[in-house]
């Protein structure tokens, strides 16, 4: 049993039973990771010390699970080995979620609000870098298919920013006219996405799946052209206004289960939100059962190998054993064997290293010593400082305000109130024009190096006239 | 997604005039011979595209006319507002009693500068009304003074203020047997200014028009209404909303996302080795072409021959240079019509002619006294010269 692997059809099983317990306690993260690796000897290997101390010498019979739906499957196999612990005992696959951060948790229901994306300053300069040659090309690139590329590549940019331009507005727009709609006093306002779900409730389903900015093409005339025929763009916002507006024009379906007299946007959206993320959960539920009862038969198969090992020694535990889980005895030893490897690893590292270092000094020393060396050296040095000045300096504007990285949703504000994790759009605005400013700084040095390197080619063949191509 | 069109000119503006009625009226049309919901959503889309709307329903062109004299914006405006259907905005004209005397030099140095800020508010003011701005459509003529010196003039404004704008320029190129005895002058010196600023330059010839009605449509006494009625036609086939391959469930949202590039791309060395001039060219070779087919059947038309390498440069797969843009339903009258859009040396010798026939005239130095005296230099000639005589050199060795 030492060693016995979990087979993928196993592994398989084991992630469909870690599905089917109650979202709030699922183990999106790490835990179910760990399971999805068919070639993982022990999965729960790694998270166990974590979760639970392991008592020294102790094998183990069987998994301790946590409540909800698992027990009622066991016991329904009527399997007198299935017996689960109480109620009382937690067990890790629950405190798998500690592992991971609630934020890396996706949302179940999607994203409702409209999404931005705040990148790091490092996250964009790491972008860049040298410009590596990409392109793998057999023989010599046609320069007329470059500039070819390159009139592509305007157009395109023109059209994404007349895209770009079109969303602003459409957002604006909706933030301003639902101003007071939304049961959330701190957003006070609709997102695009759930102004279309409350205009259009089937088709808005679409919009909210992968986010409102890029749906917006098809949200947009869609919402215009094809779910309400004859609709021009003038009666979305005669449609949207309605609904914030006078709540009682909504149709009948809608308002009446809620509240027969007469309810507000705001008061249909909250309840219809929580509904929404229950039948969603609900329904992944049901479709983890249904991928259990169809690899069910593989786990207990395996259950089965595990207890049939271990039986020997029930007798000798209590009527009511306790179930912990199962480590294979070689799991230090092996543990040790890897830190071991590591450390000679790092030793050799740090030898070729300095191996490498020696030979370069000798190498520069004997480079010469003359003033034309000194000279370049100091030059050299001084544009490194000069750059690394300007890095830090970039660096401690920007780490001024902490600003949290990744997805933020778009709110407009009147009193201009903010949370501790909000971000002001002026200030944002402010750190994006530096860096623009950085990126055309470099932009222009290498354009005026490429210029450079150019009039040398040219210079280099008497009698070749050189006529620049029309500027733009 | 809008346009805003700049109608410049006599010819511009007698044009302009042709194309928002042709497009509206096609539009309007109930011989789409496609379902219903289809037929609205293509009206729609081209209502918004071309038009804005009013409160007592009369759709308004999102256009702008300007003109040195008041005399064909009148008439434009008259004609427009008594069709009933539709008309252009009360205040988005601008125009003046003097004229600009087919001059180049005038138009560009003297009425630009001089109209600049009237001008350019007006295109503000078309471009601030739109939900969703696409970009420019500005139509001119080469020959005379009004259309390409302020065309040349505001395209390049156009440059300067919305530089993540798309431009496209409609020229109109002159008769060969023209009337105006500098139209070659103003000609290169337009195409030179605009291939610096503009992003697309479509390119209409009289000649060939003129053609189309006399043989294809027996016209009798051929007027320029005629001819400003099939070009419009042309046009309207070409603007009106089509889906193209990658999305197909909506109209596509950008008129001029086209990838032309009548601008080719010039290399700045000479080319080495010599050019045999008996080359058998069975077709002008291309750099983009696109195809617009309309009407009944046009999900099984074929378009292969379209994708033949030996149509196109040796440095781009037919795959990136040919598109496809169709819809079921049909324009104006015609069960089925295909539109061809083509960036190719089909151009060339007309541009070689016109260059040439300048050039004569430069070495003689004929009429260059009109145009230094409004501030354009024999220097601009020549480099005006050298950017059309590189743009032919360009695309011979395609």
């Amino acid at each position: 049993m030492r060693g016995r692997r979990v087979g993928a059809a196993g592994a398989r099983a084991i992630a469909g039973v870690s599905r089917s317990l109650p979202s709030d306690h699922s183990p999106r993260s790490s835990g179910r990771a760990k399971f999805d690796r068919p070639d993982d000897s022990a999965p729960w290997q790694l998270l166990l010390p974590r979760a639970l101390p392991i008592p020294a010498g102790k094998r183990l019979a069987s998994i301790a699970l946590g409540k909800a739906a698992l027990p009622a499957l066991c016991f329904a196999r009527a399997n007198p080995r299935a017996a689960l612990p109480a109620a009382g005992s937690v067990g890790w696959l629950l405190r798998a979620e500690d592992l991971c951060p609630r934020q890396m948790l996706p949302d179940p229901s999607g994203p409702l609000g409209d999404e931005m994306t705040v990148w790091g300053q490092c996250d964009a300069l790491a972008s860049l870098g040298p410009p590596a040659p990409h392109m793998e090309t057999e023989g010599p690139v046609d320069v007329r298919h470059v500039q070819w590329l390159m009139g592509k590549l305007r157009f395109r940019w023109r059209q994404l920013v007349s895209s770009q331009q079109e969303q602003c507005a459409l957002l604006s727009k909706i933030h301003l006219y639902t101003h007071g709609c939304h049961s959330d006093q701190s957003l006070g306002h609709l997102s695009v996405t759930e102004a279309e779900m409350l205009r259009d409730p089937e088709g808005g389903q679409q919009v909210s799946g992968a986010g409102a900015a890029q749906n917006l093409d098809l949200a947009y005339p869609k919402g215009l052209h094809f779910c309400t025929p004859g609709m021009g763009p003038r009666t979305f916002w005669n449609d949207l206004w309605l609904v914030c507006e006078q709540p009682g024009l909504l149709p009948g379906d809608w308002a009446a289960p809620l509240d027969p007299g007469g309810a507000s946007a705001c008061s249909l959206l909250f309840p219809l939100r929580v509904l929404l993320r229950t039948l969603e959960q609900e329904n992944r539920r049901l479709e983890a059962v249904l991928a259990w009862r169809r690899t069910e038969l593989v786990f207990w198969q395996w259950m089965d190998t595990v207890l049939g090992t271990c039986a020997p020694e029930a007798p000798a535990a209590a009527s009511q054993p306790t179930f912990l889980p199962w480590v294979p005895e070689c799991g230090d030893g092996e543990l040790e064997l890897v830190v071991r490897e590591l450390q000679t690893l790092e030793e050799e590292l740090r030898e070729a290293a300095e191996r490498r270092r020696v030979a370069w000094e000798a190498k520069a020393r004997g480079c010469g010593r003359g003033p034309e060396w000194s000279a370049t050296r100091r030059a050299s040095q001084e544009t490194v400082e000069k750059e690394l000045g300007a890095l830090q300096r970039r660096w401690e504007q920007d780490s001024g305000p902490a600003q949290a990285h990744g997805p933020h949703r778009l709110v407009r504000r009147e009193d201009g109130a903010a949370g501790d994790r909000d971000l002001r759009a002026a200030e944002l605005i402010r750190t994006l024009r530096s860096q623009e400013a950085c990126l055309e700084a470099m932009l222009r040095q290498l354009q005026g190096q490429c210029r450079q390197e150019l009039a040398r080619v040219a210079g280099a063949l008497p009698g070749l006239i050189w006529i620049p191509p029309p500027g733009r | 997604m809008s346009i805003v069109t700049v109608q410049l000119g006599q010819c511009g503006n007698q044009i302009g005039f042709e194309v928002f009625d042709a497009l509206l009226r096609d539009s309007q049309s109930s011989h789409g011979l496609c379902c219903k919901r289809e037929n609205e959503a293509y009206q729609a889309s081209c209502k918004e595209r071309f038009f804005s709307e009013e409160e007592n329903g009369v759709p308004i062109a999102r256009a702008v006319l300007v003109d040195m004299e008041p005399k064909v914006i009148n008439q434009t405006l008259s004609k427009a507002a008594q069709s009933g259907r539709w008309k252009y905005g009360q205040h988005a004209c601008f125009c003046q009693k003097q004229g600009s005397g087919n001059n180049w030099a005038y138009g560009y140095s003297v009425h630009g500068p001089r109209h600049e800020e009237s001008i350019m508010n007006l295109i503000r003011k078309e471009v601030e009304k739109c939900d969703s701005f696409s970009g420019f459509f500005i139509i001119m003529s080469m020959a005379g003074g009004t259309g390409s010196g302020i065309g040349a003039f505001v395209t390049q404004n156009l440059q300067d203020q919305y530089s993540n704008s798309l431009k496209m320029n409609q020229i109109i190129w002159p008769y060969g047997t023209g009337e105006v005895i500098v139209q070659n002058y103003n000609s290169i010196l337009t195409l030179s200014h605009l291939y610096r600023s503009s992003d697309a330059l479509l390119v209409h010839e009289n000649d060939a028009v003129h053609k189309i009605c006399a043989k294809l449509m027996n016209i009798k006494q051929i007027s320029f209404s005629d001819i400003n009625q099939v070009l419009a036609h042309q046009l309207g086939s070409v603007f009106q909303p089509t889906y193209s391959a990658e999305s197909s469930f909506h109209y596509r949202r950008n008129p001029l996302g086209i990838d032309w590039h009548v601008r080719p791309p010039s290399s700045g060395l000479p080319s080495l080795g010599k050019k045999s001039l008996n080359k058998d060219l069975h077709f002008n070779t291309s750099i983009a072409n696109l195809v617009i087919l309309r009407g009944k059947d046009v999900q099984s038309a074929d378009v292969e021959g379209f994708k033949d390498p030996a149509l196109y440069t040796s440095w781009l797969e037919p795959v990136n240079a040919f598109n496809v843009w169709k819809t079921q339903r049909a324009f104006s009258k015609y069960e089925k019509s295909a539109v061809l859009v083509s960036n190719s040396q089909f151009l060339v010798k007309p541009l070689d002619m016109i260059v040439g026939k300048a050039w004569n005239m430069f070495a003689s130095k004929a009429y260059i006294h009109q145009y230094t005296k409004f501030g354009i230099e024999e220097e601009d000639f020549l480099d005006s010269f050298t950017s059309l005589e590189q743009v032919v050199a360009s695309y011979c060795n395609l």
